[in-house]
C-alpha cells in the first residue's frame, strides 16, 4: 500500500510542477536512488541502521556560500560524522541554473571548501527535492536508523532579516541539537523549523 | 563567490565614500548591483518634538525583486540598522503590501521595480541640530539567483518648520498603501483540510482579485491557488494549509483585495480553529483538572441542587457544636468519606458502563426513572422528618439492626452520599471539561479527578469539624433550631416537586401519579412511626411491619421503564436528529442546536433567561436559523455520542451552525446579550 502511495506521489510530482509531497517529521521517509559525483548509484536503503543527514545545496547561493566560507557547514559535517551519521549533499539545481555542477566541479568544490559529505548526489530533474519538499538552500533533513524523519528545516536559527551580517558561530545549530537528542534517545525538541535561504533552482 | 566579494568590496568603498563626502549622498541612489537604495524624508527641516516620515527607496533592475517581511518559501526581507543621535527614535519598518513573485514551483512575496520601506522618526525636545539620520541596510536582490547587498545612507535634517517637499507626496502615497485594519467582519473556518477566510465586503461583486499573505511560517501553503468565491453578501477565500505545520494559535497576515484599479491591503488577525476534541485535551492537563475539580467541588456547596441537603448537615453541626471535639471531627470525617465513597462509586459505575461500550454521561443517574422516584420518596420523607419529631437516622438504623451508637455516624455517611447524588446535575457548567477529561482518562487519573471533586465538596465541613472554634461563630442551639428544621422541610419538598417534573419527562402521567401515591404511602408510614415512637413490644413490631409494607408498596409503584409521554409531540419537528442536521447543512441553512435535559438546572435557566426571550426568538426567525432541541432527559445514545464528539459528557451544550459551516460551541452559561452577539455573526 505504502509502495503504491509512493509511486503515486512520484508520478504526481513528475507531472505536476507545483505539487509537493512533504514528509512529516515522525513519518517514514520515501526511499530514493540517485547518482553521486563518482557515478555510483546511491540508494537511501544502503544506510539503514545509520543516522542520515540530507543537505540541499547550491554553491552559488549566498546563504550556502556564507555557511561554507564561515566554515559553519564544514564544522557541522565534522560533528555529525563524530556522531556516526552519514552526510548526503543533494543538488536539485536544473541544468543551466545556479548551482548546477558537473561531477568534476562537484568534487572540486568539496575539495576546495574542505567539505566532508559522504556523498554528493545529483537531482537535476528535481524529483527528490520535490518529494521531500525541499524549498531552500540550505534545507536540512535528519533521518534516524529506522528510516523515520526526525528533523527538517533550517541548519540553525540565524535565518531572517540581517542574516548576512550575523556571526554563524554564535547561532543555535538545530541540526547538531537534533543529532545530540537522537543519540541520547530523546525526543527532538525543535523537530520542524522554517528553512531559510535561496529558493531551490528547480527545473520548471 | 568572486562576484559577491566584488560587490561587498564595492559596497564598503561606497560606504567609505559616502561617509567622507557627506554632501553628495542625500538624494542620490546608492548603486549596489542589481538594485540601489536612497533615503528620503518628507521634509529636510523639523522642530524638536516633531515626527518625521522617512523612507528607504529601492530601485530594482527589470526582472529583479526584493522581499517582504515574510519572504515566502525562500529569500529574506531587508534589514535596516539605524544610527541616530540622542533623543531620536526610529519605528520598525512599515512594509507596503507585497506582491506574489513565483519561482516555480515555489512562491515568494516581495517587490519588483521599486519599493519604499517607511520608518517613522520621532524626537523629544532635547535634540541638537543639524541631525544626521543614518541607516545601514542589507537586503537580497533576486532574479533566478540572489545577490546579497549592503549600503549605508544618511540624511541631514535641520532645525526649522516642517516644509513638505515633493518626496512628501510620494511618501504619503506609500503610506496609503500600507495594510489597514479590515473594516468588515471576518472569520476563519476549517473545512476538510483547508482554511476558508470568510469576510463581508461592501460590494463583493467588484472584487477582481484577492490573496492572503500570511506572516508566519507553517500555517498556509504559499504556492497553491487561493480560490475566491463571492456572493452578493460575503466572500470566501480558500487558504490551502502548509504540508508541514508549526504551532500557531492565530492566523496573522495581510489580505490583498483588488477592485479593478483600486488596490488595498488589510490586516487580518484571527484565531486558528482547532478540532474541539483536541482543544479539550490540550487545554486541561491532569493536574489542572484536579485543581478545577476541587474548586468545582467547593462551588457545588452553594448550588441550588444541594442546598437543601446541606442545610441538614449544618443543622447537625449546630446540634453537635456542644458535643465533644472528637465526636465532631469523627462526623466530619464520616461525612467526607460518604461524599468520596459516592463519587468513587459513580466514577466506578461510569467507567464500568463506559467499558461495556455504552455511551453515558455525567448526571446520567437522573436519567433513570427509578433513581428519580427514589429521590422523590427520599425528599418527601426527609421533609416529614423535619416537620415531626422523628429521628430518622436512628429509626432507619434500628430497622437495619444497627446499634444506636453508630447510628448518628451512619447518618453522616448517608448525608454525604445523598448530597453527591443530588449535586451531580449541578456540576456541568463548572465541571464540564474536567469531567469530560476524567472519563476520557484511564482509571487512575479519572479517579483522582473525582477525588478532587469530592474533597472540594467536603472541604468546608472538614475544616468546620476540625476547628470547633469556627463553630462558635454559628448561633447557639436553642428553640429556633426546631423552627429552622421545620422550615427546611419546604426546600426538601420543593426539590421533590422538581424531581417530579423531571420524572414527568420520562414516564406517562399515570406513573407520575403512582409515584405521588407512593410518596403518600411513605408519609403514612412515617406518621404511624411518629405516633408510636414511644410504644414498645408487639405493638412496635406491628408498626414496623406496616412501615415496611408501605415502603415495599411504594417501591413497587415506581415505574422502571421509559414510557412515551408524547408531551412535546406538537414540537416534534424541532427535535434533533443527525439526519435533520445533515439535511439542513446540505441546504446551507443555519442551525441552533440545544442539548438539554429537564434535570439540568443550568439548561433550564439558560432557556429561561436567554433562549426563550422574544428578541432571541425574533432574531432566530429573521436570520432563518432553525432551532433544534436534543433532549437528554431520557437516556439516548445518539445524543450521548454527539456530546462525546464535542468532548462533553453532560449537558448543556449549544452549537451554532452558520450557513452549513462547522459549528461554533457557545458558552455553557448563556445570557441574552451574549447569545445575541453570537447570533449577530450569522449571515442572513
Amino acid at each position: 500500500m505504502k509502495f503504491i502511495q509512493l509511486i503515486f506521489i512520484f508520478l504526481l510530482s513528475i507531472f505536476m510542477n507545483t505539487t509537493f509531497a512533504a514528509v512529516k517529521t515522525g513519518n517514514n521517509v520515501p526511499e530514493f536512488t540517485l547518482l553521486d559525483s563518482y557515478g555510483n548509484e546511491i540508494s537511501l536503503l544502503e544506510f539503514k541502521g545509520k543516522t542520515i543527514i540530507l543537505e540541499w545545496t547550491n554553491h552559488g547561493c549566498p546563504f550556502v556560500a556564507k555557511h561554507y566560507s564561515s566554515e559553519n557547514m564544514q564544522n557541522t559535517q565534522k560533528n555529525a560524522k563524530e556522531f556516526g551519521a552519514v552526510w548526503i549533499s543533494i543538488i536539485s539545481s536544473a541544468p543551466g541554473t545556479q548551482g548546477y555542477v558537473t561531477s568534476e566541479e562537484a568534487n572540486n568544490l568539496t575539495k576546495s571548501r574542505n567539505a566532508q559529505p559522504d556523498h554528493v548526489l545529483f537531482d537535476e530533474e528535481g524529483t527528490i527535492g520535490r518529494l521531500y519538499d525541499a524549498k531552500t538552500t540550505p534545507h536540512m533533513y535528519i533521518i534516524d536508523a529506522e528510516g523515520v524523519l526526525k528533523y527538517q528545516g533550517a541548519i540553525d536559527d540565524a535565518g531572517g532579516r540581517g542574516f548576512m551580517s550575523k556571526d554563524l558561530s554564535k547561532a543555535n545549530n538545530y541540526v547538531l541539537n537534533a543529532l545530540n537528542e537522537i543519540i541520547n534517545s530523546k525526543e527532538v525538541k525543535d523537530h520542524t523549523t522554517k528553512p531559510y535561504g535561496c529558493s531551490v533552482k528547480y527545473k520548471s | 563567490m568572486k562576484f559577491r566579494t566584488i560587490i561587498k568590496k564595492l559596497n564598503i568603498l561606497i560606504a567609505i565614500c559616502v561617509s567622507y563626502f557627506p554632501t553628495v549622498h542625500s538624494y542620490e541612489y546608492q548603486d549596489a548591483g542589481e538594485s540601489s537604495v536612497s533615503i528620503i524624508a518628507e521634509s529636510k527641516t523639523f522642530e524638536a518634538g516633531d515626527d518625521l516620515l522617512v523612507g528607504l527607496s529601492f530601485k530594482l533592475n527589470p526582472g529583479w525583486h526584493t522581499y517582504w517581511e515574510n519572504p515566502g518559501d525562500a529569500g529574506e526581507g531587508a534589514s535596516i540598522i539605524w544610527t541616530l543621535p540622542d533623543g531620536i527614535k526610529a519605528s520598525k519598518i512599515l512594509w507596503p503590501g507585497p506582491e506574489r513573485i513565483p519561482v516555480e514551483p515555489l512562491m515568494t512575496f516581495g517587490y519588483e521595480d521599486e519599493v519604499v520601506l517607511l520608518t517613522q522618526i520621532s524626537s523629544n525636545k532635547n535634540i541638537d541640530f543639524p541631525l544626521k539620520l543614518s541607516a545601514k541596510i542589507s537586503w537580497l536582490t533576486c532574479k533566478d539567483i540572489c545577490i546579497p547587498q549592503e549600503a549605508e545612507v544618511d540624511i541631514e535634517i535641520n532645525k526649522g518648520e516642517k516644509n513638505l517637499n515633493k518626496n512628501a507626496v510620494s511618501l504619503k502615497r506609500v503610506l496609503n498603501t500600507l495594510s489597514k485594519p479590515f473594516p468588515y467582519e471576518y472569520r476563519l473556518e476549517k473545512l476538510d483540510k483547508n482554511y476558508f477566510l470568510q469576510f463581508q465586503f461592501e460590494e463583493p461583486e467588484n472584487i477582481t482579485n484577492s490573496f492572503f499573505f500570511p506572516r508566519d511560517y507553517g500555517v498556509l501553503n504559499y504556492s497553491k491557488i487561493q480560490n475566491l468565491e463571492k456572493n452578493n453578501l460575503s466572500v470566501s477565500l480558500e487558504l490551502p494549509v502548509a504540508e508541514v505545520q508549526s504551532d500557531h494559535k492565530r492566523l496573522k497576515g495581510v489580505l490583498y483585495i483588488e477592485e479593478g484599479d483600486n488596490v488595498n491591503y488589510y490586516e487580518i488577525n484571527t484565531p486558528l480553529i482547532n478540532e474541539p476534541q483536541k482543544e479539550l485535551n490540550q487545554s486541561i492537563g491532569i493536574l489542572t483538572a484536579i485543581i478545577f475539580a476541587f474548586i468545582g467541588g467547593l462551588i457545588l456547596n452553594v448550588m441550588p441542587c444541594v442546598f437543601p441537603i446541606l442545610s441538614i448537615k449544618i443543622l447537625s453541626f449546630i446540634k453537635q457544636s456542644g458535643g465533644s471535639r472528637q465526636k465532631l471531627a469523627q462526623h466530619g470525617l464520616i461525612f467526607s468519606t460518604g461524599v468520596l465513597f459516592t463519587f468513587f462509586l459513580i466514577a466506578g459505575l461510569l467507567l464500568a458502563i463506559k467499558s461495556t461500550g455504552e455511551s453515558i454521561g455525567w448526571g446520567y443517574q437522573l436519567q433513570s426513572p427509578v433513581v428519580v422516584s427514589i429521590l422523590i420518596y427520599l425528599f418527601t420523607a426527609i421533609g416529614i422528618v423535619f416537620m415531626t419529631n422523628l429521628t430518622i437516622g436512628s429509626q432507619l438504623a434500628q430497622l437495619g439492626g444497627i446499634t444506636k451508637n453508630s447510628s448518628d455516624l451512619s447518618s453522616s455517611f448517608f448525608t454525604g452520599m445523598l448530597a453527591v447524588i443530588v449535586a451531580s446535575p449541578c456540576t456541568a457548567p463548572f465541571m464540564g471539561s474536567a469531567l469530560g477529561l476524567a472519563l476520557l482518562q484511564p482509571g487512575f487519573s479519572s479517579i483522582s479527578i473525582f477525588a478532587g471533586l469530592g474533597l472540594g465538596f467536603s472541604a468546608p465541613y472538614l475544616i468546620l469539624s476540625f476547628n470547633p472554634s469556627l463553630l462558635q461563630a454559628l448561633p447557639k442551639p436553642g428553640e429556633w433550631m426546631e423552627t429552622l428544621k421545620q422550615f427546611m422541610a419546604f426546600p426538601m419538598w420543593a426539590s421533590a416537586i422538581w424531581l417530579l417534573w423531571v420524572l414527568s419527562g420520562q414516564v406517562e402521567i399515570l406513573s407520575v401519579i403512582l409515584v405521588l401515591l407512593g410518596a403518600l404511602l411513605i408519609s403514612l408510614g412515617l406518621w404511624l412511626l411518629e405516633r408510636n415512637q414511644l410504644t414498645s413490644g408487639y405493638k412496635k413490631r406491628i408498626v414496623q411491619a406496616c412501615l415496611l409494607a408501605l415502603l415495599g408498596l411504594s417501591l413497587w409503584l415506581i415505574p422502571t421503564e421509559y414510557q412515551n409521554n408524547n408531551k412535546d409531540s406538537y414540537m416534534n419537528q424541532n427535535y434533533y436528529s443527525p439526519e435533520k442536521v445533515a439535511a439542513l447543512r446540505e441546504e446551507n441553512k443555519s442551525i441552533f442546536l440545544n442539548f438539554t435535559a429537564d434535570w439540568c438546572i443550568t439548561c433550564k435557566v439558560n432557556e429561561a433567561v436567554a433562549l426563550s426571550r422574544q428578541n432571541i426568538q425574533d432574531t432566530l426567525k429573521e436570520k432563518d436559523i432553525t432551532y433544534l432541541k436534543a433532549d437528554w432527559t431520557k437516556k439516548d445514545s445518539v445524543i450521548a455520542s454527539k456530546l462525546a464528539e464535542y468532548g462533553r459528557t453532560g449537558v448543556p451544550l449549544y452549537l451554532l451552525f452558520s450557513k452549513g459551516q462547522e459549528p461554533i460551541i457557545l458558552p455553557e452559561i448563556l445570557t441574552e446579550d451574549l447569545l445575541m452577539n453570537y447570533l449577530k455573526e450569522v449571515p442572513k
